[in-house]
């Protein structure tokens, strides 16, 4: 089952390789795109929701020898993850542009990234993991170096360093795991650190906190973000926030906090430090943005700081809070990054000084200023959005634990409404430039992946049991085991189950 | 009747001496240079011609309704307080022959019909639906020739002052205020309650019959405008129109043509007729509404709502009315597409009646049929700066020197009028500039 997750991405490069020349690279890459996520919307209808543990687990023994399995299984945290990838893989290519050069190549390279991400998120095998955590590296690397804009080069190689070090730090913290536990067997159902002193664990914790620090990114390893989000394209800068930066989150709560529970107890009130900071530095660098595309990368920083500060708090309502902003994040980030791409291809700038009037009925750009500001307001945890339901669990789940960092992060909220209101502001109201509005129309296979991401956003905004049924007992279960004792635990412990915190499961 | 203009009249360039005059230091020299060649502000390319004689021939079919239906608020409308059925015009006043259109014209301009056009008898009928419903559906789901428009554009000509003739001024007379108090108490004579308010407020029913004189003005000034407009529309078409330069010489003929058309202000109350300004005070069309007009509508008007951000106490919007300058020659046609304010009405009624060539050409361009509102209301605005040239030569050739004056003296009076004139579009909001190049769109 999960195989084909893996198999149709990595399959749609040959398809497209070989696809006649009369077939549109892009028809046959949406098509497979589209197929990939109905098929994980099929998978997560067939998700027991009262089952905290791995499903669809799938095993086959690949190389022994080095503690190499072909292992996967998705569980209440990679479950969801997995859905947002194919979407907004899915989306993605719907915003790329009918013309787009050496299209083939381009979208393979996304199908191989998409399956990169994925095999990362159904890994059951720290290897494993591995293996597809550095796969993803090499296609986007190439996808910002030669469709990026501006300073794409340099943006392309400062992220094949970062993420290439971050890859270095986690694989260290996986031989260090795997070869003081037992042999040299790196599944899940056996890595296990409690044997470990508490030193040797706070040194693996460390580096598996900064190589997914890295990739999140925060304080202080963040400076790689904004240059390659920038640089890189539109879709491309999705995928970029949207989804590989969820590996960092996810990576943080599986191998962090589910992998060392005691030590995690630690280290939390430093992380939730870090995350608070890095709330704070990215809100107020988005503030000081003159490029827009840059103000939404700043933004992200931002938002990925609740997810870590919900994460080191470490309690049910907070971690369910932060899957729930990784998935509302991803939503939100890809809607932004599409959008201010729509701006920048028709106004034919992203400064700020420069836009000006875009909410005009006839000569602007008004769906996609109305656009802008549902986003803005999602981002900022408006009511009724997506975003409100996510922030709302982080906050009240991390306050009894941090609760100065989750006040850091709550004024945070309202600077992010500070940045977006000078957004829309200057880009959306005011004079069109008589020089230079005169903009392309925006078409509808522009606005379309734009409608989509809105109306998820809404959807789950209204309804967020349907964002949080999916993870609730997982996470739950995670963090019962959140107890600064000795006792053993694994990846594949299943402790006694607490009471749901949200309603039980209804019908979709 | 002969027709107003002889074909063979022209002035054109190629007619003028050089200049004697040393080159002019003025921001807008060139343009300077190009009036006195006894050109237009609007640089001469076929695509101008095309732009303006399409808008002035889609300007002159709503101005049609605007003049008949101005003359039968200020004569017959009065001061009905409940007027909710102003805009109904009555046939009497479609059929109202224009004195300067027709078989029995006065002066013939126009070698049409002296009745409403009748692409306006059609869209009066069908409206933009195109389908015959009765006339109060159209009227409410606002399918109708925007009227509203030609109300501003009398309320602007009511509210500014200093702008020249004496029509202003005589509303303040006493024979003035003798003559409109014989119609007040004629209109209310069976309405004790209208007498009584009279009594109490006679200033708020004065200030009314002015109003109501300014509705007449108005409607005498337009009556001249559309046959001139319609005329120079079908000369294009025929192909006797064929330069920028020709088309403002034309406007300029006519305005000469009937300078001295009377202006009056008549009102009708139950078969007589009481004349609130009569024609013998010898107020005449040039004067009293064409340069009042100019100046109060394509110069000054006043900031419409939504369009400008301003604070009184901040000094946003200029002490003087003099200093006002947000009429058609100074607007920004962008930001108030759809408004909703006097501008976009008139673009709306426009774009019901743009010839063929014109749609087509809007077509190629910018976002096509999507934004023809913002093409054509820059389409206009080049027209009225032609206009407004018009209007400049018409001075110059009335107050001041021939264009081919052999005295030098004489010419650098008439470059110092020009440059005069000149001045007031060096404020940043004209857009003199703009209309230079044809990228303006």
């Amino acid at each position: 089952m999960l195989t084909l997750l893996l198999v149709l991405p990595l399959a749609t490069p040959a398809v497209l390789a070989l696809a006649p020349p009369n077939l549109s690279p892009r028809t046959i890459a949406s098509a497979s795109a589209f197929i990939l996520f109905v098929y994980s919307l099929w998978l997560l209808l067939q998700f027991n929701l009262t089952d905290p543990g791995f499903q669809f687990q799938e095993y086959l023994s690949w190389l022994p020898v080095i503690g190499l399995s072909y292992s996967l299984g998705l569980d209440g945290l990679s479950m969801p993850l997995v859905v947002l990838t194919a979407l907004i893989t899915w989306v993605a290519i719907l915003c790329t542009h009918e013309d787009q050069p050496r299209s083939r190549f381009y979208y393979s390279l996304i199908f191989l990234s998409t399956a990169g991400m994925i095999g990362a998120l159904a890994a059951q095998n720290l290897l494993l993991f591995f293996l597809f955590y550095e796969l993803e590296i090499i296609p986007f690397f190439f996808l910002i170096s030669i469709w990026g804009t501006g300073n794409h080069q340099y943006a392309a190689f400062k992220f094949l360093l970062y993420t290439a070090v971050s890859g270095v730090l986690i694989l260290i913290a996986f031989f260090g795991v795997a070869w003081t536990g037992q042999g040299s067997n790196f599944d899940f159902s056996v890595v296990d650190v409690a044997h470990l002193g508490w030193r040797a664990k706070l040194i693996l914790l460390t580096l598996v906190l900064v190589g997914f620090g890295i990739k999140i990114p925060i304080i202080p390893v963040h400076t790689w973000q904004p240059d390659v989000y920038v640089a890189a394209s539109p879709p491309v800068a999705m995928l970029l926030g949207g989804v590989l930066a969820k590996l960092g989150t996810y990576g943080l709560v599986r191998f962090g906090l589910q992998l060392f529970p005691e030590t995690w107890h630690l280290v939390g009130p430093g992380i939730a430090i870090i995350g608070s900071v890095s709330v704070i530095y990215g809100s107020m660098s988005a503030i000081a943005q003159k490029d827009i595309k840059r103000m939404v990368a700043y933004s992200s920083i931002g938002h990925m700081g609740y997810i870590v500060v919900a994460a080191a708090a470490g309690t049910p309502l907070s971690t369910l809070g932060a899957v729930a902003q990784m998935i509302a994040h991803g939503l939100i980030l890809a809607l932004l990054f599409h959008l201010v791409g729509i701006v920048e291809a028709k106004a034919g700038t992203r400064d700020l000084d420069k836009l000006n009037g875009l909410m005009n009925p006839v000569r602007g750009l008004p769906f996609t200023s109305a656009l802008l500001v549902l986003a803005g307001m999602a981002s900022a945890g408006i009511p009724g959005l997506v975003g409100f339901a996510a922030e709302l669990l982080v906050f009240q789940g991390s306050f009894p634990i941090f609760p100065i960092p989750t006040i850091i992060c709550i004024l945070s909220s309202g600077l992010t409404a500070v940045y977006f209101v000078i957004l829309i502001n200057r880009t959306c109201f005011g004079r069109l430039d008589n020089q230079l509005a005169y903009y392309p129309k925006v078409t509808w296979g522009d606005r379309i992946p734009a409608v989509v991401l809105m109306v998820l956003i809404f959807a789950l905004g209204l309804q967020p049991n349907w964002l949080l049924r999916w993870t609730e007992t997982t996470t739950t279960a995670m963090v019962a085991s959140l107890q600064p004792t000795n006792a053993s635990f694994s990846l594949a412990t299943v402790p006694e189950l607490s009471e749901p915190l949200a309603s039980p499961p209804s019908p979709f | 009747m002969q027709p107003l203009i002889p074909r063979s009249f022209a002035v054109t360039t190629a007619t003028l001496p050089k200049t004697q005059l040393p080159p002019s230091t003025h921001p807008f020299a060139e343009i300077l240079y190009r009036l006195e060649a006894g050109g237009a502000m609007l640089p001469d390319s076929p695509e101008n011609l095309k732009q303006i004689i399409g808008i002035y021939k889609a300007y002159a079919v709503p101005m049609d309704f605007y003049w008949r239906d101005l003359l039968y608020i200020a004569e017959r409308v009065f001061l009905n307080p409940l007027p909710f059925f102003k805009y109904f015009l009555p046939q009497e006043y479609l059929d109202l022959p224009n004195h300067y259109a027709g078989e029995g014209a006065d002066l013939r301009v126009w070698r049409g019909e002296a009745s409403a056009h009748p692409e306006l008898l059609e869209f009066m009928a069908l409206g933009e639906t195109g389908k015959k419903l009765p006339r109060l559906f159209h009227h409410l789901w606002h399918d109708r020739v925007n009227m509203e428009f030609a109300e501003a554009c009398m309320q602007a000509m009511l509210w500014h002052q200093n702008m020249g003739g004496r029509f202003n001024d005589y509303m303040e007379t006493d024979e003035y205020r003798a003559n409109a108090d014989r119609a007040i108490k004629a209109y209310f004579k069976n309405n004790p309650f209208m007498l009584g308010l009279y009594k109490l407020f006679p200033e708020m029913f004065m200030e009314q019959v002015k109003q109501m004189s300014y509705y007449s003005n108005l409607g005498l000034f337009w009556e001249v405008m559309a046959p001139v407009f319609f005329e120079m529309s079908d000369r294009y078409d025929e192909g006797t129109l064929t330069s920028v330069p020709e088309a403002m010489q034309f406007l300029v003929n006519g305005i000469f043509a009937v300078a001295g058309r009377p202006i009056y202000h008549h009102v009708y109350i139950g078969g007589e007729c009481y004349e609130i300004i009569p024609k013998s005070q010898g107020f005449t069309w040039l004067y009293e509404a064409a340069l009042p007009y100019v100046e109060a509508v394509f110069y000054r008007t006043a900031p419409f709502r939504g369009t400008k951000s301003y604070n009184a106490q901040a000094k946003q919007v200029p002490d003087r009315q003099e200093d006002f300058h947000y009429g058609i020659l100074y607007a920004d046609v962008f930001p108030v597409g759809s408004a909703g304010i006097p501008p976009t009405l008139l673009m709306q009624d426009m774009l019901h009646f743009l010839p063929p060539y014109l749609v087509e050409y809007y077509k190629n361009y910018c976002r096509g049929e999507d934004d023809m509102l913002i093409q054509l209301g820059i389409s206009f605005q080049r027209s009225m700066y032609c206009v407004t040239s018009a209007v400049i030569q018409a001075l110059r050739q009335a107050l001041f020197y021939p264009l081919d004056d052999p005295d030098p003296r004489h010419l650098a009076i008439n470059r110092q009028f020009f440059e005069q004139q000149l001045d007031r579009f060096k404020r940043p909001e004209a857009r003199i500039l703009n209309i230079q190049t044809p990228d303006y769109r």
